[in-house]
């Protein structure tokens, strides 16, 4: 495969300039619905359909919980994209592997545990507050692939931290 | 480090200089100015070998063991 040729380095680079502008705007729009939650009950109430908070304070609660974890996740989003990105750039100058790269795929590692362990928190939120009068399906919990991913990045962190090590090494060889 | 690399006295027993080694032994000037000065971390056969040929002289020639050289360096990094 031909290096100059490739065209992931700017689509990967496109991607997560967009996935960063689309993490802000998802930021604004769970503070807009859960600070309307407030302002407008009947609204929360229409779409959760319930007759009034008190049929269900529980099911309101965990909605306003789960939309304030939602928020809780954009900055480490944000930071895992940002780093990404540093990374992306570092292939595109033809030095990626450094030890700052390890470091990123390092932390990158930890906001991915993060956000795994928000997604357990979340379903279970669902769990409790869920009822067969209202029942609340939320798409979280134990992702096999989540938790793969989580371990692949970590072993991907070791192998980078290696790999600049090596790399230190063969630069002192004549 | 301990290890003494002994280019320069070998260079100047011969009356060669280091751009004409690196002609010889199609070593880069830089690569050779590293060992020379003692800042190479390691050096393969094959070069090894090259400058030994160029220079007629044997390993053991080029490099020399000085034990207390390295514990004097140690004692200074910590």
């Amino acid at each position: 495969m031909s290096r100059n040729q490739s065209t992931a380095l700017p689509i990967a680079y496109l991607t997560l300039r967009i996935l960063i502008i689309l993490n802000w705007i998802y930021a604004a729009c769970l503070i807009a619905l859960l600070s309307y939650s407030f302002i407008n009950e009947p609204f929360l109430m229409r779409a959760l359909n319930l007759a009034s908070p008190a049929e269900n304070p529980a099911l309101v609660m965990g909605v306003r919980a789960v939309a304030a974890l939602g928020i809780a996740t954009v900055p480490m989003n944000i930071a895992m994209l940002k780093r990404l990105l540093a990374m992306v750039d570092t292939v595109r100058v033809g030095d990626p592997f450094v030890a700052a790269n390890a470091y990123r795929l390092n932390a990158i590692a930890w906001l991915l545990l993060g956000l795994q362990a928000i997604s357990v928190v979340v379903w279970a939120i669902g769990k409790a507050v869920s009822t067969p009068a209202h029942p609340l399906h939320l798409n979280a919990g134990l992702s096999p692939a989540g938790w793969l991913a989580v371990i692949m990045t970590f072993v991907l962190a070791r192998v980078f931290a290696e790999g600049t090590l090596m790399r230190q090494d063969l630069e002192g060889t004549v | 480090m301990a290890i003494v690399v002994k280019l320069d006295e070998l260079l100047h027993q011969r009356r060669m200089t280091l751009t004409e080694l690196a002609d010889k032994v199609d070593i880069t000037l830089a690569n050779l100015s590293i060992l020379k000065t003692g800042k190479a971390r390691a050096v393969r056969f094959s070069t090894l070998e090259a400058i030994c040929e160029a220079l007629s002289c044997q390993p053991g020639d080029l490099l020399e063991f000085e034990p207390d050289r390295g514990s004097a360096e140690q004692a200074q990094a910590a």
